[in-house]
């Protein structure tokens, strides 16, 4: 039972894991300079890292929008993000996870009378603001020192396009890290007031509560990567301008570190030490950034071939994504309320935020799930990595076969 | 990664070694058929074994690069037009084997009056194509140079142009004592050496249109 308050979140994740993961390699397999297997594999494993590692900066953010205190409250805010997500895609309007999860919190409160906090309202909505913008900016940076530094060391191609499939990979993962750090808080940040794990020791690193719903999470980002990306990943560069593979490698990059800047706190404590002014621990869209990147190099290269509609798009997204998840989610809860009888959360008195955690034994047993989920992602970690280089031998064994073969006949 | 790393290296060698091919064939070409007009027939057929070996050797480079790129997915952007530049540039070597051929087997009569005529067609025409060569590898590590190496391909190739015409028309209008079988069979041979510098144009204006491609 108490897994099922977990699947809106899953769901979530998953389509997370479609959509908008699929923007973290979607130049490189759209111009066909990394594989979908490669691609796939690559960010489904890093976004797990960054989820676990870096996910709870953007977390404690949205907590502070909502601190959605009931476990059926969770469940239902998840459940009216993930709807309009997908009915927002199914008829093709722009949509993001992390405005839709927002927008399904303010629901919450205002169903359950709790006050919206308009500072924390405002920094996340000047993040989804600054996210593209800054996306432009660093793609712009990025790919004037790219081209310079290729045109001074006159490399060869051919040469050059094999540093820039390493290149591509790294950047990916790195994406891929920056992705599930940031957005992780979208799909389980709900989840957390309300659930209560038992810590799992792994040697020198202990999971907390949180990053094993995390962890959970991203596991179901990495399932929409897998079953679901390859078709957008082919797609997506090409709908706002085609892409060079140089300019692929910077968008990614350039997405990585808006994300990665939104989502570190180390670095944000880094900043403040240095006097200087930090970034907001904001759940940034990567659909928007990597729009915001493409515009770059397109403005960078005279704007010719940038289809301006996108950004209309996107300015639309920030009103009715929101609009739509908060309403989804009102009535949602009004439904779940009354006539399920679930309890879906109060209203908190005073700075103390009150929540109704799971039963411990509830918790045990979701930790005994995690930690199997951690075994089985670790068994199939190994036998995916076997069988790649297994496949990878017998597939180059095979071409110089048949290249000598077609040799010898010619002769 | 070592792999790949190792694929990269060999398909540059390649490509280097194949224009190297084409080079060496526009060289033998040219000494080739001054030891035709100087009636050296040993050192000829040496020329025409020579580049026999050549445009072989050229094939099979074409060939291996070409399958190197589609397995290895490299260039994946620019592959089908690194192809075709390939392509064109081995027609060239193909040219030069079959022209040599031609003078081996019909064994024209040049009158010695047109013999510095004929060297200047052949050189005209062979510089055109060995002022691709420069362009063609520079389209690989420095594509923004391409446009201007590519000026003194057009120029060899009006060059050639002109001495053909100029030497075609003195053949028709001023040799009254040649039959006209053997200044059409003249006219041939020219068109077969002035074609060498055709085909380095229509390489150069590919090559030109992948130039502005890259650096874009």
């Amino acid at each position: 039972m108490i897994l099922l308050y977990l699947v809106s979140g899953l769901f979530l994740g998953w389509s997370l894991g479609a959509n908008d993961a699929s923007n973290l390699f979607g130049s490189a397999v759209g111009s066909r300079l990394v594989s979908f297997r490669k691609a796939a594999v690559v960010a489904s494993v890093f976004v797990i890292i960054g989820a676990v590692v870096q996910g709870s900066g953007t977390t404690i953010t949205l907590g502070r929008l909502g601190n959605v205190n009931a476990v059926g409250g969770s469940f239902t805010v998840a459940l009216a993000a993930a709807v309009t997500v997908y009915l927002m895609t199914k008829f093709a309007l722009p949509v993001s996870t992390t405005q839709a999860i927002v927008g399904a919190i303010i629901g919450w409160n205002i169903f359950t009378g709790n006050s919206t906090d308009v500072k924390t309202l405002s920094q996340i909505v000047s993040a989804w603001i600054a996210g593209p913008i800054l996306g432009a900016v660093f793609s712009i940076v990025l790919y004037i020192a790219v081209r310079k530094i290729k045109r001074a060391f006159e490399i060869h191609i051919i040469r050059f396009e094999s540093y820039l499939k390493t290149g591509l990979i790294i950047a990916g993962a790195f994406a891929a890290y920056s992705l599930g750090a940031n957005n992780i808080a979208n799909v389980m940040g709900v989840f957390i007031p309300s659930f209560n794990l038992s810590e799992i020791q792994l040697g020198f690193i202990t999971l907390s509560s949180a990053q094993q719903l995390f962890m959970m999470g991203g596991i179901a980002i990495a399932a929409g990567i897998i079953t679901y990306s390859k078709r957008v990943m082919e797609t997506v560069g090409s709908n706002i301008m085609e892409l060079s593979s140089e300019a692929a490698l910077v968008v990614m990059l350039a997405q990585a570190l808006v994300l990665f800047l939104f989502s570190s706190t180390s670095f944000a404590s880094f900043l403040k030490g240095i006097g200087l002014p930090s970034f907001p621990m904001v759940p940034v869209s990567s659909s928007q950034v990597i729009v915001g990147s493409v515009i770059g190099i397109g403005l960078y290269r005279g704007a010719r071939n940038i289809n301006f509609r996108v950004l209309g798009e996107i300015g639309t997204g920030w009103v009715a994504t929101p609009l739509m998840a908060g309403l989804t989610s009102f009535f949602s809860l009004f439904f779940v309320k009354n006539i399920f009888g679930i309890e879906v959360g109060w209203k908190s008195s005073g700075s103390v935020s009150q929540t109704s955690p799971l039963p411990s034994s509830a918790g045990e047993s979701v930790s005994s799930i995690a930690q199997y989920l951690l075994l089985a992602l670790f068994i199939i970690g190994i036998i995916s990595a076997a069988l790649f280089f297994f496949l990878e031998i017998r597939k180059t064994k095979e071409l110089s076969r048949s290249e000598e073969k077609f040799w010898k006949n010619l002769k | 990664m070592a792999v790949f790393t190792r694929t990269t290296k060999n398909l540059i060698l390649k490509i280097d070694e194949f224009f190297d091919n084409i080079d060496l064939g526009l060289l033998v070409f040219r000494e080739g058929i001054k030891a035709y007009l100087n009636r050296d027939f040993e050192a000829f057929h040496r020329h025409i074994e020579k580049i026999e070996s050549l445009e072989s050797n050229a094939d099979r480079l074409q060939r291996s690069i070409g399958n190197e790129m589609i397995t290895h997915s490299i260039l994946p952007q620019h592959r089908a037009e690194v192809s075709t530049l390939i392509d064109q540039m081995d027609e060239i070597i193909d040219t030069i084997k079959s022209s040599l051929n031609e003078f081996s087997i019909e064994m024209p009569e040049i009158p010695d009056v047109l013999h510095n005529d004929f060297l200047n067609i052949t050189e005209a025409s062979v510089s055109a194509g060995e002022e691709l060569i420069p362009a063609a590898r520079a389209y690989f590590k420095a594509p923004f140079t391409v446009r201007e190496k590519l000026l003194r391909v057009y120029y060899f190739e009006s060059e050639a142009d002109k001495l053909s015409r100029s030497t075609r028309r003195f053949i028709f209008q001023e040799m009254k004592e040649l039959d006209l079988a053997r200044k059409a069979h003249l006219r041939y041979i020219i068109h077969h050496i002035e074609n060498i510098s055709d085909l380095a144009q229509k390489a150069a204006d590919l090559l030109s249109i992948m130039a502005i491609k890259i650096v874009l």
